[in-house]
């Protein structure tokens, strides 16, 4: 940790990589695309700014009443929220993350702090950090309004809370990336997650067991969990602020001395994946043992299916084969079922209680499928993106760029469908098999959602593609521009969904949504083969741009 | 007369206010194993990118087999392969599967692209890490691959941007190996590179372009002649190399009265 001065070089060189990063800003602003894409980010700030300073204010009026009513403990509430969402959300919405690739600056004599101070610069750049900062800010403004002598010591409380936060936050993915880069340790982290999902179905048994009795042994049980809680980060700040509000400074800098106890830990950890990629870790599969392999092969045949061309089959056969080797797709595919999960834990208000889903079961295949949906969208708003250099193929091929289109389409609808499936599976395992009702109408649904998404997404595809890079966690984010135009189509698919199962609901009938939104998915289809039957003409149109945009190194 | 294999009318490119190819009227005779040459930023990529359907031509007409690539372009790729600028290569797929993929697009059956692929890994010595992502091929194994994937449906004309670029002497020597043979059988082979002497070795016609403008197009031998004949006589005491008719062409001069004291 010496080694982590700061010298004049390093300085030299921080500086040297902000004025690259500012230059390509201002560079990427000569063309007309580079400003829709600094256009888009930002609204796209604009949009989250809203969301973000809202949230300020709550956790503003929050601390201010937690603390002028003297309970400040509860600020632990708060920090345990903003601790959540500063770490879940990273890894949730792995494909809205932006880990911004800085291997190729090994190349230059970059010391390793220069590396790790880069990494972590680049790292607090995401959204959970930029918002939790403001949150914990407006905690510390709340604070020092309600108890002006305690905003110095709340401030630094809250500051070594934001970069306890920081760190694990990189940890969390810098380990999950190092994890799902390799088959094996990916199998173990699949089996881990599957041993967990069978594990909580314990959980609901033995709670009903229990529930209303004054079982001892439950009861001894409750209370050492939960004090645990105060020995993790958000109730070590909530209690250094609380101690130092009641005028325990021993006990204050202690909670303090623990969060940067725990702190430090995570710069251990972080320390070991980042100086493993400084010292220039390769992650790829290629790492493990390959395998010589000597003396007579088997033939490898494509994948061959019914109905499908040659040229047709070969794209679904590549399009399986990129998601079954990308981790971050991979670990993007089991998020709803996860969602699902924590929609289970989750009670619904702070002494317990059934969570939402828990209160509306019937409403979990179609959050789960609305959740599904949202998070396999970024497959088809980006059809080239994965193709890097190789989308050249397609042009130099004679296959018609349709029914390369029409493939990536075919591709990502299957996937959806599986996951539709496997979201129908765990709504039935983790709550109860959905009514028929809502089944159908959440699959007419969909039938009007995919083709909508994929109409949208085709056209993006073409005039905003993005090199992306799916066997690395935090390169599967499609373009500025993409994410905003998607970001509307989102919103305008659910408005109408939502409109039209309201309008269901009231009328007693759900069965009217699924024939309502079977008449919109048929629009839907319309606007899809209208979109498809221009694609080829389109991506000629726009080759030089798809193929510049995708060859960039 | 040789049938042409591919020609062009006035090929033009521009970007923007920028012509990186101008007015350039190319004749490649079937059969032939043509060099397309030309300094840095002259147009070959740009020209080649052209050629196969990468890149629109602003204006101008090409030619190839006989069919214009503008209105037959699916007919006219299915008669070429092509191993581009930046190779083409679908990084997360094993060798043996881009191969198979790649023949399957061209049209080849599940078994003939199957069999295709397993000999063409054989005779390339790729086939020995079936695992392996291309990804993490080397530099010349990805450029065997890219050329095993632009033959893998025995195209009748191979373009080749650069193919040697980066590759050890081994490697050059397969790669050269299958190009000779496709000569030996007809095929036309249309490629670009900065090695001279293997342009030399290998090519029997040229064509230099720089700034965008064709300079000089034929036989090693017609462009020997040119040059020779437009120096005073008795100075070209022995045969030109390619490297010094390339020279004289382009004009290469020199820059070494700016010296650069501080550098070793």
């Amino acid at each position: 940790m010496a080694g982590l001065m700061v010298t004049r070089e390093t300085r030299g060189q921080l500086a040297a990589i902000a004025l690259m990063r500012w230059q390509l800003i201002v560079n990427s602003l000569r063309t007309l695309r580079g400003r829709l894409e600094m256009a888009s980010r930002v609204m796209m700030a604009l949009t989250f700014s809203v969301g973000g300073f809202a949230g300020a204010v709550g956790m503003c009026l929050g601390a201010w009443y937690f603390v002028s009513s003297g309970r400040m403990e509860f600020l632990a509430l708060l920090l345990w929220f903003l601790f959540l969402f500063w770490q879940f959300v990273p890894v949730v919405a792995t494909a809205f993350t932006e880990n911004a690739d800085s291997s190729n600056l090994l190349r230059f004599p970059l010391s390793y702090p220069a590396f790790f101070l880069i990494r972590m610069a680049y790292g607090s750049l995401d959204l959970a950090t930029v918002l939790g900062s403001l949150w914990l800010a407006a905690m510390a403004v709340g604070i020092g309004f309600a108890a002006p002598g305690l905003f110095a010591w709340a401030a630094v409380v809250l500051l070594a809370f934001g970069v306890v936060n920081t760190l694990l936050a990189r940890v969390i993915f810098a380990w999950i990336e190092r994890w799902l880069a390799r088959r094996r340790t990916r199998e173990i982290l699949g089996f881990v997650f599957f041993i967990f999902l069978i594990g909580f179905q314990f959980i609901g048994p033995v709670m009903n067991r229990y529930e209303g009795r004054a079982h001892p042994q439950a009861r001894q049980l409750a209370e050492r969990i939960l004090p645990a809680g105060r020995a993790l980060p958000p109730g070590l700040a909530a209690a250094a602020v609380a101690r130092a509000g009641e005028a325990k400074p021993a006990a204050a800098l202690g909670a303090l001395g623990l969060l940067c106890a725990y702190g430090a830990v995570f710069f251990v950890l972080l320390h070991a994946r980042l100086r493993a990629q400084y010292l220039g870790e390769n992650l790829s599969e290629a790492a493990a043992p390959a395998g010589r392999v000597k003396g007579k092969r088997m033939l490898y045949r494509g994948w061959s299916l019914p109905g499908v061309s040659g040229p047709v089959a070969a794209i679904l056969e590549k399009e399986f084969r990129y998601l079954l080797r990308s981790g971050p797709m991979l670990f993007t595919l089991v998020m709803p079922v996860v969602v699902l999960l924590i929609f289970r834990l989750t009670p619904g208000r702070a002494g317990g209680g059934d969570g939402f889903l828990l209160k509306a079961p019937d409403m979990a295949f179609p959050v789960g499928s609305a959740y599904a949906m949202l998070v396999l969208t970024n497959l088809v708003f980006n059809n080239f993106g994965p193709d890097g250099a190789g989308a050249q193929f397609f042009y130099a091929s004679p296959v018609r760029l349709r029914e390369v289109v029409l493939a990536k389409n075919l591709a990502a609808a299957l996937v959806v469908a599986m996951e539709i499936a496997l979201v129908w599976l765990g709504v039935c395992y983790l709550y109860r098999p959905p009514a028929l009702d809502v089944t159908l109408a959440t699959l007419a649904g969909l039938l009007f959602a995919l083709p909508a998404n994929m109409a949208v997404g085709n056209v993006l595809s073409m005039y905003a593609p993005k090199k992306i890079d799916l066997g690395t966690f935090g390169r599967q984010r499609a373009s500025s521009a993409t994410q905003f135009a998607a970001m509307g189509c989102q919103l305008g698919i659910f408005g109408i969904a939502a409109l039209v199962v309201l309008a269901a609901h009231f009328a007693g009938r759900l069965w009217l949504a699924a024939a309502f939104f079977l008449v919109l998915a048929a629009a839907a289809f319309g606007v899809y083969a209208f979109a498809l039957e221009r694609a080829e003409q389109m991506a000629l149109a726009r080759r030089e741009v798809i193929l510049a945009e995708l060859s960039r190194a | 007369m040789e049938p042409v294999a591919i020609c062009t009318e006035a090929l033009t490119r521009r970007f923007g206010a920028l012509v990186a190819v101008d007015n350039v009227n190319l004749r490649v005779a079937a059969g032939q194993f043509f060099g397309f040459l030309g300094p840095n930023g002259a147009g070959k990529s740009t020209t080649i990118k052209m050629l196969t359907g990468l890149l629109a031509p602003s204006c101008g007409q090409i030619q190839v087999l006989g069919s214009d690539l503008t209105k037959d372009s699916a007919e006219v790729k299915r008669q070429i392969g092509v191993v581009p600028e930046g190779m083409a290569l679908f990084g997360r797929l094993t060798g043996c599967e881009y191969l198979n993929f790649a023949g399957r697009m061209y049209g080849l059956d599940r078994d003939r692209a199957a069999k295709r692929a397993a000999e063409l890994l054989e005779f390339m010595q790729l086939a020995d890490q079936p695992k392996t992502l291309v990804t993490d091929y080397s530099h010349g194994m990805q450029k065997k691959l890219a050329l095993a994937a632009a033959v893998i449906h025995s195209p009748r004309i191979l373009f080749l941007d650069e193919p040697f670029e980066g590759v050890d002497a081994i490697a050059s020597g397969t790669l050269k190996a299958m190009l000779q043979r496709m000569i030996a059988r007809g095929a036309t082979i249309f490629l670009t590179s900065h090695v001279l002497e293997i342009v030399e070795r290998l090519c029997s016609h040229v064509a230099i372009i720089h700034r965008g403008r064709l300079v000089a197009q034929g036989s090693l031998e017609e462009l020997r002649a040119g040059v020779e004949a437009g120096e005073a006589p008795g100075t070209a005491a022995e045969k030109l190399t390619l490297e010094q008719i390339f020279l004289r062409v382009v004009g290469g001069a020199h820059h070494a009265d700016q010296e650069l004291s501080w550098l070793g």
